[in-house]
């Protein structure tokens, strides 16, 4: 096999990934700091999307698109928040519930408002030649933006008042609420933030990734996978999960077919699940 | 007892019973249209019905019945498009041959999830990701199978209707209303027998209290997978009669919105209460019907989505729920007795008598060894080449200052916990690989700090589930359970809901189900705990003439509880064996007051 053939198979592999780490990261830090899986998180991305999708198409540039994406998902994701996840703490199962009926209602919603065929936004297309192939500049700079994504998100954790009152509020609740940390108002937050994410990764792909009513659940389908083998060090354990998971994946997909590649992806999270039940972190000593 | 105790006693048959007579009844006499719209209906609660068996009962919220449905629905039409001109009858393959592949499968991904142990919510997006998986291979899944066409997303047509015997004919929409309502029917009580009867108490109690289960002696894996493929079985059913009444299936059948229904029937019905589901089936398909069906089309997902989250937010025990909550207002409150229970005194000479009873039934005390007994947790050492044997006669204490490894000893030699090296046997015989079940039927007993009932059931169920475990004749468990419940004193109780009873009550009880398994070692952590003095008293009475039919371990902090024992003492400390002897030689000892007063070099 020649060479820039399988520099073009594992880039674009490694794109993949990216792009399966950007729709993910949002889920894991609800997941991670919450205890919350939010399986309204693909709707979250599809809203972003059509957010700037409809801002472009009112003549915003595309650039300015991903922040007013970011705010709206953010704002919405605040609301459920307090209406509806505030009150089911504890309660996982009821949590999953909720949020699927309101995955289910914001799909709904946006096949009445946007009918099920949207057109994808023009983008200048750059592309790289590695050998004989050519591979598309976007996806590639996606494996940079899920680089930076990341490690937004890790300082934000790490560095940040909020990112320890976040981690404080989840690790020991009462505690966190005795030395004076308003674990409610954090954990709004925290919900909004992780919406907000998954509304900058629906805008951000939006060139590659082209807005309809159903494409949350073709993302979540992984992004729940990634999560849950990751455990419970979300954040690593879910970049790690996304890179293997994904990019193999991708890989076998190039060789074979795209459903190949789904399949791959769903046997190897299930014996991954086997080998480690409570996710591929679970017996790691950090924590996020 | 009077009429209405029995009908609430027998609530779960005789409703049914009128439901499915009314349902018969009507089916004859209503509009065909409405029969055929209805007939959905009915199948929907059986689809529902089935995670209920899964969810409400077995406690795992499993998103892949409508797979298992689905798929049921493909190959039971597959075999029926095929089949059919052997005894002229579509419906004896598409059932069986949906029934079956529905529960195979089902018990296959069950083996995957429940052997691998995986926690709650991995197993919950697994079984989710089975059916979003499935719906996207369906729609470009193209195969010939005979005369059966599965065309990828133009789906599979020509399936015959509900034919059952010697002809061509399929019945018309009244004729299959009957036919669904009695399959349904026929499904619903041989559930109801099966989930009242023993296999269904046990997987109650795997879902009330998974460990203890499994310390009582069930496999409770096997439990699971098989409750798992029965659920499996009855969606394959409820597949293969959709398939026979719309005569064509797509991928749409795997799909999320499909699957969104199921719960959705089960909250509205009742979660656990095996009718609901029928219930909230019949209720919102009716609700969509008179809303006009088509015509809301549309907003149908909408409204059933945000009807979803409400469910969940203010009505979580359903339709049914509700009704059995208002009866039992009307009903004496079962767990009156529970208010005026004395002290426990145990009867010693009914004690003896149980214990010997259990000595000729199940031999001669064990000894339990371990032999450079290892555990770690990454850095931490909480059992560091333990070797200790214990042999019956003298109640046997393990104490030791705070972190010392006693529990965590303990829970190796059970077997909660996986040793990173050195053996465990009992009487002789090795156990350090074993699965805590086949420990239990070996002959270990044990009970741990926190008193572990199964909340829900009566006093009485809960020692018989364990005396059952051991005998597995209903006769006999029930005599050992009645035996028990004298001794412990607990008769005027024995129809109070356990967790009715005070926290002292219920560490007796927990007591008296470790008995009902007659133990020949006995392992008990720190059963003293949240205990009166004179509850104290009573326990060390208990400890002490057990010990001289079995081998006794006892983990305690309570020196005072431990030296009216009488017994063997050892002393652990940093996860290592430190002193050894009787309790007065140990009070004597320097080193063994330095470490429990945190003094000098032993620290």
């Amino acid at each position: 096999m020649e060479f820039d053939y399988l520099a073009t198979v594992l880039l674009s592999s490694l794109a993949s990934a990216s792009i399966l780490l950007i729709a993910t990261i949002g889920l894991a830090v609800v997941f991670g700091l919450m205890g919350v899986i939010n399986l309204a998180h693909g709707e979250f991305l599809m809203i972003g999307a059509y957010t700037a999708l409809t801002a472009t198409q009112a003549g915003v540039p595309f650039l300015l698109s991903i922040p007013i994406a970011v705010a709206v998902t953010m704002a919405i994701g605040a609301v459920i928040e307090i209406l509806v996840i505030n009150r089911l703490y504890g309660r996982i199962f009821d949590t999953m519930l909720a949020t699927w009926g309101i995955s289910i209602a914001f799909y709904q919603l946006a096949v009445l408002i946007f009918g099920t065929v949207t057109p994808g936004i023009g983008m200048p297309q750059y592309s790289i030649k590695i050998g004989d192939y050519n591979l598309a500049g976007y996806s590639l700079l996606m494996i940079f933006v899920a680089a930076l994504m990341g490690s937004f998100v890790y300082l934000l954790m790490t560095r940040t008042v909020y990112g320890m009152k976040a981690r404080a509020s989840i690790q020991e609740p009462a505690m966190a609420r005795a030395i004076g940390i308003e674990s409610s108002r954090v954990n709004t937050m925290t919900f909004s933030l992780g919406c907000g994410l998954a509304g900058f990764a629906g805008a951000i792909l939006l060139p590659i990734v082209p807005a309809t009513p159903s494409m949350g659940f073709a993302f979540v389908i992984k992004a729940f996978l990634t999560v849950v083998v990751a455990g419970p060090v979300t954040l690593t354990g879910s970049a790690i999960a996304a890179i293997g998971l994904g990019g193999g994946a991708s890989i076998t997909a190039s060789f074979l077919t795209s459903v190949a590649g789904d399949v791959f992806f769903f046997l190897i999270t299930a014996v991954l699940l086997w080998l480690f039940p409570l996710g591929i972190t679970a017996g790691w000593r950090r924590k996020m | 007892m009077n009429m209405l105790q029995v009908l609430n006693e027998k609530a779960g048959l005789v409703f049914p019973a009128i439901s499915i007579l009314t349902g018969l009844a009507l089916a004859n006499s209503i509009d065909p249209y409405l029969a055929y719209v209805a007939t959905s209906w009915v199948i929907f609660g059986l689809l529902g019905l089935s995670l209920d068996i899964v969810w409400g009962r077995g406690g795992f919220l499993s998103l892949a019945q409508t797979a298992f449905y689905g798929l049921g629905g493909y190959f039971g039409s597959v075999a029926a498009i095929n089949l059919s001109f052997v005894f002229g009858s579509s419906v004896i393959w598409s059932l069986s041959v949906g029934m079956i592949s529905g529960a195979l499968i089902a018990g296959a991904l069950g083996l995957i999830i429940f052997y691998a142990r995986m926690g709650p919510l991995q197993s919950t997006i697994l079984s989710y990701t089975f059916t979003l998986l499935l719906w996207s291979v369906s729609q470009s899944f193209k195969i010939r199978l005979g005369d059966a066409v599965i065309g990828g997303d133009n789906g599979m047509s020509g399936i015959p209707g509900i034919v059952l015997a010697g002809g061509t004919e399929a019945l018309d929409p009244k004729g299959a209303l009957t036919f669904t309502i009695l399959v349904a029917g026929a499904a619903y009580f041989v559930t109801y027998k099966v989930m009242t009867g023993t296999f269904g108490r046990v997987i109650d109690c795997v879902r009330l209290d998974i460990q203890k289960t499994e310390l009582l002696g069930y496999d409770v894996r096997r439990y699971q997978v098989l409750n798992f493929a029965f659920s499996g079985g009855i969606a394959g059913l409820a597949g293969a009669l959709f398939g026979a009444w719309s005569n064509y299936l797509n991928p749409s059948i795997f799909s999320v919105q499909e699957a969104l229904l199921v719960p959705i029937y089960v909250l509205v019905g009742g979660l656990g209460t095996l009718a609901g589901p029928f219930v909230g089936a019949i209720a919102i398909g009716g609700l969509s019907f008179w809303l006009g069906g088509g015509a809301v089309g549309g907003q149908t997902t909408l409204i059933l989505g945000i009807v979803l989250v409400l469910l969940v937010l203010f009505l979580k025990n359903g339709v049914l729920g509700a009704l059995r909550q208002g009866m039992a207002r009307l009903l004496p409150d079962p767990n009156e007795a529970s208010r005026n229970a004395g002290a426990v005194s145990i009867e010693t000479g009914d004690l003896e008598g149980i214990l010997q009873a259990a000595e000729e039934k199940e031999g001669p005390a064990k000894a339990l060894s371990s032999a450079g007994l290892l555990k770690k947790f990454g850095g931490v050492v909480p059992v560091n080449d333990v070797t200790l044997s214990f042999e019956p006669g003298k109640p046997h204490s393990l104490i030791g200052p705070n972190g010392a490894g006693k529990s965590s000893f303990l829970k190796t030699c059970v077997g909660l916990y996986k040793p990173d090296g050195g053996h465990v046997t009992l009487g002789g015989e090795p156990i350090t690989n074993a699965t805590i079940y086949s420990r239990v039927h070996t002959g270990m007993g044990v009970k741990n700090q926190k008193p572990q009932v199964f909340s829900e059931l009566k006093v009485r169920d809960n020692l018989w589930i364990a005396a059952f475990s051991r005998l597995r004749d209903k006769r006999q468990a029930h005599d050992v359970a009645t035996t028990i419940l004298d001794m412990l004193g607990l008769t005027e109780q024995a129809d109070v809901t356990a967790s009715a009873l005070s926290h002292g009550q219920q560490q007796w009880l927990d007591i008296g189900m470790v008995l009902c398994l007659a133990p020949r070692v006995v392992l008990l952590d720190e059963p003293a705990a949240g205990m009166t003095n004179e509850e104290t008293r009573e326990l060390a009475k208990l400890v002490r003439i057990l010990a001289r039919f079995t081998t006794v371990i006892v983990v305690e902090h309570d020196m005072e509880f431990v030296r009216t024992l009488q017994g063997h003492v050892t002393v652990l400390h940093q996860g290592e064996v430190f002193a050894d002897g009787d309790i007065d030689q140990l009070r004597a000892d320097e080193r063994v007051l330095d470490i429990y007063l945190g003094r000098r070099e032993h620290v």
